[in-house]
């Protein structure tokens, strides 16, 4: 085939990045990714890591599975900025390792989830150099595991203006978008590029007709249902009804969450309303009680949100769901690992941290 | 027909069929553990690139298949005795 391709050119149609290129090699990607998932850090280390000092997570850290990362910045940066760095760029490694072991449909649908980072690096520069932060703490909150190069990225944390960041950024999908950012609506642009990631994900997905399409799609549409799920508790919380103000914050394309029913409803209606769905169960025990922390609410639903990706990975064992079940479970432990560490270095109180942690 | 005068009789005799059946009996199911030994193989491979230990444990999962094509074998020998 490819002779045939090479003897008569390729045919324009045929590179639509809609199709898929290649096959994919579930097996090998699956079983690997498996493997790599069962190095993840036990949840017995979290109440140990706990009762550590900011020196000794550190070196926690360094003899664990992020000791090549810590090793080669150890040069470079020290104490809280090393540790926080050889986070980064382990997650932004492994996701592209991830890239390299899939192949064809697999990581054509992982490219497209991975762009969040794109996303979440354009939206940590514009608040970074808004606010005049330094470069260096810029580019400890950078995570490379998107289409952006971390050179790139880093280039793009020394310029002077958000201006010249969104120059540089001309040629991304983006781009629209961010020429309507006055250095005022910050807010609103970022609210915007959230939902510009999950309409331009659904996009990608299209019509969903192969089995590991629909798999995907309902791992977004109940990321989505918690991220909105989040907001509408936030929002209800400061006693905001009106419609009008809510939808906007509102992230189109969820499961179950029928958000504009939703969202007209004060608190008690709203969460009555919330024991007809699927996620009552994962929030009944904190949700009822006005008084209890949204941080306990969210992590609930982002555990609800993590075991279901474990559960459905057990029901469709060779298909994408483990390779996403992995992907948010190690982002989850990165983040786990940086609330301890930075939560230790602003001396909060233990409860305080674990309160924070998703530990499944 | 044109046939019936160049072939008298059936187009196989016994023999030909015995030695069909024991062909197709070892080359379906070397095909059949070909395939399930890809599969198994490049899961044990994607395995032992994280872990090595799993080297043992992916050699034996491997050539589990293999006893599909012995079955073959042993039914296409007794195919051929009979």
């Amino acid at each position: 085939m490819r002779l045939l391709e090479r003897l008569w050119g390729t045919n324009p149609y045929r590179k639509s990045d809609k199709k898929k290129k290649g096959t994919s090699n579930y097996a090998y990607a699956v079983t690997r990714v498996r493997a790599m998932k069962s190095k993840l850090l036990p949840k017995e280390t979290y109440p140990r890591l706990l009762n550590m000092g900011i020196d000794e997570i550190t070196r926690f850290i360094q003899e664990s599975e992020y000791k090549n990362d810590v090793d080669e910045l150890a040069m470079k940066y020290s104490g809280g900025d090393l540790a926080e760095h050889a986070l980064n760029r382990n997650l932004a490694l492994t996701y592209d390792k991830l890239l390299r072991i899939t192949s064809g449909e697999l990581n054509y649908l992982i490219v497209a989830y991975l762009k969040r980072y794109d996303i979440w690096n354009i939206k940590t520069l514009l608040r970074g150099i808004l606010y005049n932060a330094p470069v260096e703490d810029i580019l400890e909150s950078l995570i490379s595991a998107g289409e952006f190069t971390y050179t790139f990225l880093s280039e793009l944390a020394a310029k002077a203006t958000y201006q010249e960041v969104i120059d540089a950024l001309k040629e991304t999908d983006y781009y629209p978008l961010l020429q309507e950012f006055d250095g005022t609506n910050l807010a609103y642009i970022e609210n915007e590029l959230d939902k510009a990631y999950y309409s331009s994900l659904f996009a990608v997905i299209g019509k969903p007709r192969s089995k590991d399409r629909k798999l995907f799609v309902r791992f977004i549409k109940l990321e989505v249902d918690v991220k909105n799920l989040g907001t509408l508790f936030r929002l209800k919380r400061a006693g905001v009804e009106e419609s009008d103000e809510i939808m906007p914050l509102i992230i189109e394309g969820g499961m179950e969450l029928k958000s504009e029913k939703l969202a007209p409803l004060p608190y008690e209606q709203f969460i009555d309303a919330l024991r007809k769905t699927h996620y009552w169960d994962a929030i009944s025990s904190v949700a009822e009680l006005e008084t209890a922390s949204l941080t306990i609410v969210e992590s609930r639903l982002t555990r609800h949100s993590l075991e279901s990706a474990t559960t459905y990975s057990h029901v469709s064992p060779i298909s994408i769901v483990p390779i996403m079940d992995y992907i948010i479970h190690k982002s989850n432990e990165v983040k786990n690992l940086r609330i301890i560490f930075r939560g230790k270095e602003a001396g909060l109180d233990d409860t305080l941290i674990k309160d924070q942690l998703v530990v499944i | 027909m044109v046939g019936e005068e160049l072939v008298s009789g059936p187009f196989l005799d016994a023999d030909g069929m015995k030695a069909l059946g024991a062909a197709l009996a070892i080359t379906v199911t070397g095909l059949a553990s070909a395939w399930a030994e890809k599969e198994i193989g490049t899961a044990a491979i994607g395995a032992m690139a994280e872990n090595e230990g799993l080297f043992g444990k992916g050699l034996i999962l491997t050539v589990i298949p293999e006893t599909i094509v012995i079955f073959g074998l042993v039914a296409s020998l007794l195919i051929n005795s009979a």
